[in-house]
């Protein structure tokens, strides 16, 4: 508790003294230590994997994992040792019944048995052999079919290690996009891993949201960008996918794991010339840009801070308190945004920021048109797809 | 639905054939909401109704007015129930209620769900398609859309008149490309994995729907040149849910199963 509420008060700090990042490079060694056996398993059996060719390489100290998906097929087993396994992961599943969902609304087993397959997706040469493994498209169980026994099944993790990484997704709660090491979202594979907070579906309507302003505007689908703490680059990738040709997009972060984790998404994408990744808290890498910026989006950590042990125990257990906690009305990062946006952007400038609801939402609404008269116009908020009101969009007067 | 019966005499634009057997493709679900029986105009739909014991069910001209325009060229009756399918994503979409998971708290960074079930509803027709096996919303939605599309192609039938019947632009435009009805200017076939596949498969079914589910007597309407009836039950096979709404309708007919 300490550590975290040391994190998010430099946060607002700018810049950042050198012995302060070393505390935080400290308190990050400390959050994530819950995590220190997955990732020690995990690059332990990289050393064994040679980084494949294209894997870019990030200039921060920190390595970043390469997804499972990704990793070259060096293992093998044989089809009823891994028949053996799915029957295995399923009784861990069945095991768990409704027991997450009462206990914090987690995970309920339909969707554990969805998430199953997934790892077999990722782990497997051969897709196609899934069925037969007992798994059905919708995640549900099928009948196992006679298959031949003694075929080979190449494998991109082992099969102990397999074991391992169920084990840790049921028994620990480890999240599912960090024992495979990536997320689906929108059209994008985006690797994730401890210390980067695992982008959610409702910040891809911010995308949506972009691509609807930059569409009649050419100053906005040409301009400068800003992404706020970035995390894994979901928002800088997404949106820098639909500026135009001279869009320019720079994405921030002060977890140095994001900025590695970003680097990588970033280059997976082949969108290196027009995302920059900087390193800082909020605005302070952004100084030489200031009232220069065409838009800004920002999905900035907005739980309160007493609500976060109570989270779902992969949110609170295995992600990064610095990307969750914003105080405690979980505004303090929101209104530090609100502040600094009116000087960042230029006239006509679109931002668009996520929050914990509609309380949030209304009290952002209301600070700038009370505290921050005539900075900003057509203030909006925007609901996700589950109808909670959710983004507060506008643009700079 | 009982006070939408007062539209029932205006004439017809298409029906949308909902039977029983639809719902053995999961993971699709059939919806007869937005939908009241009604008798259609086109012998057809009456007979299929008459002969199958199928629904046939119609939308009103006021539940589709959204869908005119959308294509000028057909001055045939028919225009919206094709009209559907010729909607870019974006305007079909326009078309549908989309149902995601309702997060039964906050959402955002409170949640590690991953439920991104997606559920499209096409109001004008009611056909729901639904898509749960991706790993994102965003390609849910694509999948939902697709499948609408399929299911609009498999489901919404057109009148045809089969006097003056020729051969829609799209049928041909999926026909093998060694067949002799097919112009030139057609280009390369248009195989089922190409999203322009439902065009076609929709005409055909057309087609089909209007002979019964006869392959002979629906090779006899190309025109001058008479498609042979192997080439076309090798179309027909080619893709599976159009071998089973074909092989439905014939069952129903007392004929046999394509195979």
């Amino acid at each position: 508790m300490k550590t975290t509420c040391f994190i998010r008060v430099p946060s607002f700090c700018t810049p950042i003294s050198p012995i302060i990042r070393k505390h935080l490079q400290k308190s990050f060694n400390k959050t994530g230590h819950y995590n220190q056996n997955h990732i020690s398993t995990l690059n332990s059996a990289q050393t064994s994997i040679s980084t494949s060719p294209s894997s870019p390489a990030p200039s921060t100290s920190h390595k970043p994992q390469t997804p499972v998906f990704l990793r070259p097929l060096i293992y093998s087993s044989t089809f009823p040792d891994l028949q053996s396994f799915t029957s295995w992961a399923k009784t861990l599943v069945s095991s768990v019944g409704s027991t997450f969902v009462q206990l914090d609304n987690g995970s309920d087993s339909t969707l554990l048995l969805r998430e199953l397959r997934w790892l077999l997706e990722d782990s497997i040469d051969d897709p196609s052999l899934i069925p037969h493994l007992g798994i059905c498209q919708n995640g549900g169980i099928t009948s196992n079919t006679g298959s031949s026994s003694t075929e080979v099944v190449r494998l991109r993790v082992s099969l102990g290690q397999m074991y391992q990484l169920w084990k840790q997704r049921i028994q620990e709660r480890r999240p599912f996009q960090y024992i495979v090491g990536c997320e689906h979202w929108r059209d994008l594979v985006l690797s994730v891993e401890e210390g980067v907070l695992i982008p959610r579906p409702e910040t891809e309507k911010i995308v949506d949201l972009v691509g609807n302003v930059v569409g009649g505007n050419e100053m906005l689908r040409e301009g400068l960008w800003a992404d706020l703490g970035t995390g894994s680059g979901a928002l800088a990738i997404g949106i820098a996918r639909i500026l135009g040709k001279n869009g320019r997009v720079i994405a921030t972060d002060l977890s140095p794991t994001a900025i590695s984790v970003a680097k990588f998404n970033v280059e997976r994408y082949g969108l290196q010339d027009i995302i920059e990744i900087k390193q800082g808290s909020w605005f302070s890498p952004l100084v030489h840009v200031e009232g220069e910026l065409d838009g800004l989006v920002c999905n900035p950590p907005y739980i309160p801070s007493e609500d976060i042990g109570s989270l779902q125990a992969e949110v609170a257990k295995h992600e990064p308190r610095l990307a969750l906690d914003g105080g405690v009305e979980g505004m303090d990062n929101l209104l530090h945004l609100c502040e600094r946006t009116a000087a960042m952007l230029k006239p006509g400038g679109f931002f668009a920021f996520e929050t914990n609801g509609e309380k949030q939402c209304r009290l952002l609404a209301n600070h700038m048109e009370n505290e921050m008269t005539g900075s900003f116009r057509d203030v909006n908020i925007v609901s996700d797809f589950a109808d909670i009101p959710r983004f507060l969009t506008g643009f700079c007067d | 639905m009982v006070s939408r019966c007062t539209h029932l005499n205006v004439a017809l634009k298409f029906a949308v054939v909902l039977s029983s057997a639809s719902s053995a493709s999961p993971p699709f679900k059939i919806s007869t909401l937005n939908l009241f029986p009604c008798i259609p105009t086109a012998r057809t739909w009456s007979e299929i109704h008459a002969t199958q014991g199928n629904k046939v069910f119609s939308t009103s001209p006021h539940q589709t007015t959204s869908a005119t325009g959308c294509d000028d060229n057909d001055s045939n009756d028919n225009i919206i129930g094709r009209g559907f399918l010729r909607l870019p994503d974006e305007q079909l979409m326009g078309q549908c209620e989309m149902e995601t998971f309702k997060a039964s708290g906050p959402g955002g960074q409170h949640r590690n769900k991953r439920e991104s079930a997606v559920r499209l509803k096409h109001l004008p027709t009611g056909i729901i398609a639904q898509a749960v096996e991706d790993r994102s919303q965003h390609k849910n939605r694509a999948s939902a859309l697709s499948r609408l599309r399929v299911l609009l192609a498999l489901k919404v039938r057109n009148a045809v008149d089969l006097d003056a019947y020729s051969p829609p632009h799209e049928l041909l435009l999926i026909l093998p490309a060694k067949s002799t009805v097919r112009a030139l200017e057609c280009g390369p076939q248009i195989k089922p994995n190409n999203p322009k596949f439902v065009l076609g498969m929709q005409a055909l079914l057309d087609l089909l729907y209007a002979v019964k589910g006869s392959i002979s007597e629906a090779a006899q309407f190309w025109g001058t040149v008479k498609l042979s009836t192997g080439a076309l039950s090798r179309l027909i096979l080619s893709d599976d849910q159009l071998r089973m709404a074909v092989n439905e309708l014939r069952t129903s007919m007392g004929l046999k199963s394509l195979k």
